[in-house]
């Protein structure tokens, strides 16, 4: 275990060198923030004065040096937009907004999807398991800022401001954007733990723990969803992943003020400190959920080993 | 600018709140809650507070809340006494500010001649390290713009006058449209400090800010002016329209901005809701290369664009009437002024008529027949500055089309088509639909357009227009100066450097509880005198 744990800090460490060495050259490919930064009727000259303090005139090896020599500081400069630090202002949208965020819609998508899936497994082609595959149906066809803005009308406009349109801060804020943020991976999970429960329901062991005479939830709680669970994990790693790492249309359609929203707006403004910073802890958060679910699957089956 | 019901309501307000609690304050005879907050959506939030780093479109709107500038202005956006009582030239080459006596800054800083003495020093980036101040990255370096202004001396407590080395007749617009930031505070707790907790002379002071999220104020009760009558304002940042539309109609905000114009109708039929709107400084237009080759990256070739007649063609080909009904629902205006309708020097133009005969007359006397037809490559900032613009580009380019000029459109994102424009690497059939907008009130912010290269300006004065464009900076006689800028505008008009699409009309719904909002021709709302009903 320490082996593998000390080679996938070394793989981390190359992905992360990788990820920051591609955006830095990347966000340089699409062009100069300066323009952004001068008035409208600026001269040549001046947009190159202002190019020149901001020190972006030096060569791109110079540069690119400097920016890796200040990463494992922490240091990606200062916004070209706000002129604060970029690690600053991604944290600061991190925590709490996103991860807040992330972690109630983790729960929902994965606290409802195990009944609903082991129901729909349990009653195959019955109105339950009918209701459940349509209801998943359509949770994952809407698109989420169609879901977001329905629900805003729903439970903001028409049922008389039961729930806040916008904003964040408390548990009433957090239900309708958690609530559009779980819906397509709620639906995915139903799908997965139905497909994998129906599965395992048909292997020997089952029929040997009901031949056994053990009661019916205990077999499938304790003996068939635990095997069906594997891809669901992996999946549900993934999810997390693009829920941390930002469900942008969410917090634009919520006024969520989480880490998505600010990097997608410093790409078009071209503010590359922190767009490096973002992708910096998007890269970070991958690395570590995808050791987590490595983690996880010696935990839910046994016979799996990490080497 | 605000009249009230009649003394008792003054009085009142001067009393205090035992007074008000006794007797209900009214406006227009309406029973008003001083103690509301009003919250306002906002489609993003403002980067920045220290107004030297820049003041575009959104973030003027947060800065002027806080700080105000030696000339304000009113609802019909002319130039009104703010922190300056008046301005006057005492002669060619000085301006005198009088100043306001009595003002405060929140943290109770005096304004006086030494503030201003000290703004002007950051304007010009002079003294920085003798206030031992950080140069922040300005968007407009006023010794690059405003060379000619040489110093600036106190002449009393409340008096400051600005010399300049030729006659400067829109200096009182340049310098007095600045926002002046306290002295003593900023080079205490320096620049950044200014940025993140700013304190100026404004009705409101900031006392909450979230990034991304919202910033709170509070009333001013010392404010010098018109105070608002309510007593907290949230600016509260909701990017999405419809999200915008349904927090309005939730009650959970009570104005918006940005309204899609065909929205308008519907919310305006809202008993609890009213819609208002204002014309902008936002002039929409297609700039084209007509640049000789040695103004730009042009591999030999002049502008094709450079011909009048062709430019002119282009204008008359395109339906503006059209645009404004069908796309913008009337919420935008045709102006073939080169200036905004509502700058100070603005004269109205002979509309260019929809003629597409004669467009396609001009483009054969210029020698673009079917058999040799005109092209445009047409660079198109898709998804910037909203949904109209980008269903308006498209009808654009087929009127176009239908006078047998060959348009390409290739749409690029913002940051493309500035880096274009700024480069001089726009082909020589290349033009771009762009907006542009002002902070300062004068016409001569729009006419300073074509006489020197910048990132916008594709067709540079001739001689002829130059020389009338420098006697309008030349002129500090106001009316000689607006006959020769009522001049230029017509000639501008006739010479026809851009292909003039229309004038942003900007639309605001709000709940019928805010009384007294009028929406201003300026970037920023005003919600001094502004009263929420209890």
């Amino acid at each position: 275990m320490r082996a593998f744990l000390l080679r996938r800090a070394l793989h981390a460490v190359f992905v992360l060198w990788g990820v920051v060495t591609a955006v830095f050259f990347l966000v340089r490919l699409t062009g100069d923030p300066t323009p952004f930064l001068v008035d409208q009727t600026a001269t040549q000259q001046e947009i190159a004065e202002a190019r020149h303090r901001l020190e972006l005139d030096r060569p791109l090896h110079v540069q690119y040096l400097e920016f890796l020599r200040a990463v494992p500081r922490g240091d990606f400069g200062m916004s070209i937009s706000e002129k604060r630090p970029a690690m600053g202002m991604v944290l600061e949208h991190l925590w709490p907004a996103t991860i807040e965020l992330a972690a109630a819609a983790l729960v929902l998508s994965t606290v409802l999807a195990i009944p609903l899936g082991v129901a729909s497994a349990t009653h195959k082609n019955r109105a339950v398991d009918h209701a459940s595959r349509l209801a998943s149906l359509f949770l994952q066809s809407m698109p989420s800022f169609w879901l977001g803005l329905m629900l805003i009308l729903l439970f903001a406009v028409e049922l008389g401001g039961l729930l806040p349109a916008f904003g964040s801060g408390s548990v009433r804020h957090l239900i309708l954007p958690a609530v559009t943020l779980a819906a397509a991976p709620l639906a995915q999970n139903v799908r997965l733990i139905r497909s994998g429960m129906l599965e395992v329901l048909q292997q020997d062991y089952v029929r040997t723990a009901r031949a056994k005479g053990l009661a019916e939830r205990f077999v499938i709680y304790r003996h068939a969803l635990r095997n069906a669970a594997i891809p669901v994990i992996t999946v549900t790693g993934l999810s997390l992943g693009f829920m941390l790492s930002g469900a942008v249309i969410i917090e634009t359609v919520f006024s969520w003020p989480g880490m998505g929203r600010l990097i997608v707006q410093a790409v078009p403004g071209r503010d590359f400190p922190v767009i490096q910073a973002g992708v910096f802890v998007f890269a970070l958060i991958f690395v570590g959920l995808n050791l987590i679910v490595d983690l996880l699957y010696t935990v839910v089956d046994p016979r799996v080993r990490l080497r | 600018m605000i009249r009230w019901t009649g003394p008792l309501l003054v009085a009142l307000a001067l009393l205090g709140p035992q007074a008000i609690s006794a007797q209900p304050p009214t406006v227009e005879g309406v029973a008003i809650d001083p103690d509301a907050e009003l919250v306002v959506g906002l489609a993003d939030d403002t980067t920045n507070m220290d107004p030297r780093i820049g003041m575009g479109s959104i973030r003027s709107n947060y800065i002027r809340q806080v700080f105000e500038s030696l000339v304000d202005v009113d609802p019909q956006g002319r130039p009104v006494p703010g922190l300056a009582l008046s301005w006057k030239p005492v002669n060619e080459l000085t301006w005198e500010f009088a100043l306001r006596r009595g003002v405060t800054f929140h943290d109770g800083e005096p304004f006086n001649a030494d503030t201003v003495l000290f703004n002007l020093d950051r304007f010009f980036r002079r003294n920085l390290d003798k206030w031992g101040l950080k140069d922040v990255l300005a968007a407009t370096s006023f010794e690059k713009t405003y060379p000619f202004v040489t110093r600036w001396e106190k002449v009393d407590d409340h008096t400051v006058r600005v010399h300049t080395s030729e006659p400067s007749p829109t200096l009182w617009d340049f310098i007095g449209r600045e926002p002046i930031v306290p002295r003593a505070y900023t080079i205490k707790n320096g620049v950044d400090g200014l940025n993140e907790h700013p304190v100026g002379t404004g009705p409101w002071k900031m006392v909450e800010w979230k990034r991304k999220t919202s910033m709170v104020f509070e009333r001013n009760d010392a404010y010098w002016g018109t105070k608002p009558l309510f007593h907290t304002m949230r600016f509260q940042t909701i990017p999405e329209g419809a999200a915008r539309i349904a927090a309005l109609r939730a009650g959970q905000v009570a104005l918006i901005e940005g309204v899609p114009p065909f929205d308008a109708p519907a919310l305006a039929q809202d008993g609890k809701l009213k819609v208002v709107s204002s014309p902008q400084k936002l002039s929409c237009r297609i700039y084209v290369n007509a640049r000789p080759k040695d103004k730009y990256d042009s591999g030999g070739k002049d502008g094709l664009f450079a011909d009048q007649r062709v430019r002119l063609a282009l204008n008359l080909a395109v339906n503006k009437d059209a645009i404004v009904k069908k796309i913008f629902n009337g919420y935008a205006l045709a102006n073939a002024s080169p200036v905004a309708s509502v700058s100070y020097g603005y004269a109205a133009q002979e509309p260019y008529p929809y003629d597409p005969a004669r467009a396609r007359a001009l483009l054969a006397e210029a020698g673009f027949r079917d058999t040799n037809p005109l092209t445009l490559q047409l660079l198109f900032p898709a998804k910037h500055y909203g949904q109209s613009f980008d269903e308006m580009t498209p009808a654009v380019a087929e009127m176009l089309k239908d006078v047998g000029v060959q348009v390409t459109i290739k749409p690029v994102d913002f940051a493309t088509l500035l880096q274009t424009a700024s480069k001089g690497t726009l082909p020589p059939n290349g033009g771009f639909a762009a907006c542009r907008t002002g902070n300062n009130l004068d016409a001569d912010d729009y006419l300073r357009d074509w006489a020197s290269i910048s990132l916008i300006n594709w067709a540079p004065y001739p001689p002829e227009l130059m020389a009338l464009y420098t006697a309008t900076r030349r002129e500090v006689d106001p009316p000689k100066r607006l006959k020769l800028l009522a001049d230029l505008q017509r000639q501008v008009r006739d010479w026809a450097p851009v292909v003039a699409l229309y004038q942003e009309v900007k639309v605001y719904a709000l709940s019928a509880r805010v009384l007294r909002f009028t929406p201003l021709p300026e970037l920023n709302m005003d919600f001094r005198g502004v009263a929420v009903k209890k």
